[in-house]
């Protein structure tokens, strides 16, 4: 069984896999693009609830800091979820720069973002749960995406 | 355990960084003008006064000012280090340094004394109190990475060519130059060189390639150690140096080995890089990969000509290795940081970071700086090389002002509009 840490770690490096993918097949056509560009929304969109409505939700209630780190993970979500809504924008309207743009400026923000949950918050979460581990990892094992 | 690092507060404000970078190419353009005034044959000899002025003109005001400008933004995001004071420390010791780089330019350039005294307090003060600021921001870095152990050595070799700086410069004062001076003036070189730019350099690509470009992670072995073995290298370099100088070419083996494999790694990290997408900054990455592995290898094969090559050496490595990947940084973090600042503050509506620079203009700028280093290599052969390669260096710093001017216009012209979200409550 993973740790809270390993378990949300490995969802990151997986919606980059996705991401990598998306921009290799809009590289040979935007087009033909949508279902990879879709795939990757949705696995962030997953990762981000999996965060949001488990793992901060535990966290917030554990510590009561709720205007803290998660606070601010929450408002780079939305961020992130703009710019994926611009993604699609791009790829409906067939517009190449406005996709690699939004691409560029979305990998160097989610790479930080995750730099920053991955060497800091994952672990403050990490240690403050190291309890309900086990519990958190099924929650999100069973999460269903709204 | 504390919170550093999470909150977009955490980042320094866009002012600290940008001043340093805003600037950076001005010192550019005026060391590409003093190029194209001088003769061939005084930029043949390291020791002359041009060869001097012109040298720091670049490596403070140019490379100096980047990655001193990165190192206070890239510390706080990247690694949550807490600098104090940011915005007194940057805008301080931003004005020691323009101050003692200028004054080191009029001062050794007529010899005169005042000048190069104020250099020499305008330079120390500057350099003590942001590296030492600095210094302080890394010990607070409670999740110390390969990067952060990376920049605090870096920072360690920093401190010590900063030291020897000032004496070397103390000698033009006091008019005593030595035989010491000139065994201090190889040391701080070659120190400032590999430890200073070449270890903060390598440190950063383990994060900069994999989150920029998605290039395959460095190994372990490379995070961990090889930073560390450049280190040992420099310091047995030294050694020798001073105690046993035929056998320095044994360390000088040492360190270019690493070096060569630290630029053929960054080729294959950029053939095996999952994005697909191609902008300059990846011909930048690719050109200094090259620079850097030509240039190491003349520097062992120097050796064997008595140091004659030893400033295509510094071409080589100071300009096409260290001066690219400088500029290379600033094409991706200046939109980046004017797009970050901007949407943090509920700016949604605004360019992405591709379309704030002109790609038709990085693409002018980049061909231009390349042409001119290739036509400063030839001008060792050719001297009538050198005026039309200073030119081409020149307008290559002026597209480049240019370019990175741009997406800070953008940020002020947008800031004096509405924004599209109340961002308050994350203030």
């Amino acid at each position: 069984m993973s740790t809270i840490k390993e378990y949300l770690t490995t969802d990151h490096r997986k919606c980059d896999e996705l991401f990598a993918v998306m921009e290799h097949k809009a590289s040979e056509s935007l087009s033909d693009a949508k279902e990879m560009v879709q795939n990757f929304v949705n696995e962030t969109e997953r990762h981000f609830q999996l965060e949001e409505r488990v793992v901060f939700a535990e966290f917030e209630q554990k510590t009561g800091m709720t205007q803290g780190p998660t606070q601010m993970m929450r408002h780079e979500h939305t961020q992130v979820r703009a710019l994926m809504k611009d993604l699609l924008d791009a790829i409906d309207e067939n517009n190449n720069d406005k996709f690699f743009g939004t691409s560029e400026t979305l990998m160097i923000l989610m790479q930080q973002h995750n730099m920053k949950e991955e060497q800091m918050l994952y672990p403050m979460v990490q240690q403050h749960l190291s309890e309900e581990s086990e519990k958190i990892v099924d929650m999100m094992d069973s999460l269903v995406v709204e | 355990m504390k919170l550093q690092g999470l909150s977009t507060d955490q980042a320094p404000p866009l002012s600290v960084p940008i001043r340093f970078f805003l600037t950076a190419p001005i010192f550019g353009i005026l060391a590409g003008f003093l190029i194209f005034f001088t003769d061939a044959s005084s930029l043949m000899n390291r020791y002359s006064v041009e060869s001097i002025v012109i040298t720091h003109l670049l490596t403070i005001g140019f490379l100096g000012f980047i990655m001193l400008g990165s190192l206070t933004q890239m510390l706080p995001v990247l690694a949550g280090a807490k600098i104090p004071k940011p915005q007194v420390v940057s805008m301080t010791s931003y004005i020691f340094l323009i101050i003692g780089c200028i004054s080191m330019m009029f001062g050794l350039v007529n010899d005169n004394e005042i000048f190069t005294t104020i250099a020499f307090i305008g330079l120390g003060s500057g350099f003590f109190l942001i590296l030492t600021s600095i210094a302080i921001g890394i010990k607070t870095v409670q999740h110390l990475n390969s990067t952060v152990k990376g920049m605090a050595i870096s920072i360690s070799f920093a401190f010590s060519i900063v030291f020897m700086g000032l004496y070397l410069l103390y000698g033009y004062i006091s008019k005593d130059i030595t035989s010491l001076h000139f065994l201090i003036a190889n040391i701080h070189s070659v120190w400032a060189i590999f430890g200073f730019a070449g270890i903060l350099i390598i440190s950063v690509s383990f994060q900069v390639l994999p989150m920029f470009y998605v290039a395959p992670k460095f190994k372990p072995f490379c995070k961990n150690r090889v930073v560390y073995i450049i280190s040992v290298g420099l310091v047995l370099w030294l050694f020798l140096n001073l105690f046993f100088e035929e056998y320095a070419f044994i360390a000088k083996i040492w360190l270019s080995l690493f070096f060569l494999a630290f630029a053929t790694t960054v080729w294959i990290k950029f053939n095996k890089r999952r994005r697909p997408v191609s902008d300059v900054t990846v011909w930048y990455w690719r050109s200094a990969s090259i620079f850097l592995a030509l240039g190491v290898f003349l520097w062992i094969t120097d050796e064997y000509f008595k140091h004659e090559y030893i400033v295509m050496v510094a071409t080589l490595i100071g300009g096409g290795f260290i001066l690219s990947i400088m500029i290379g940084m600033l094409y991706k973090i200046v939109p980046f940081l004017v797009w970050f600042h901007l949407n943090a503050m509920g700016y949604m509506s605004i360019p992405t970071m591709v379309e704030m620079i002109d790609k038709k203009l990085s693409k002018i700028q980049f061909l231009l700086f390349l042409a001119s280093l290739v036509g400063f290599i030839f001008s060792f052969y050719y001297a009538e090389f050198l005026k039309p390669s200073a030119l081409f260096f020149t307008l290559s710093m002026i597209i480049l002002e240019y370019n990175i001017i741009q997406p800070i216009l953008l940020y002020i012209k947008t800031k004096k509009t509405k924004p599209d979200f109340d961002m308050s409550m994350f203030q």
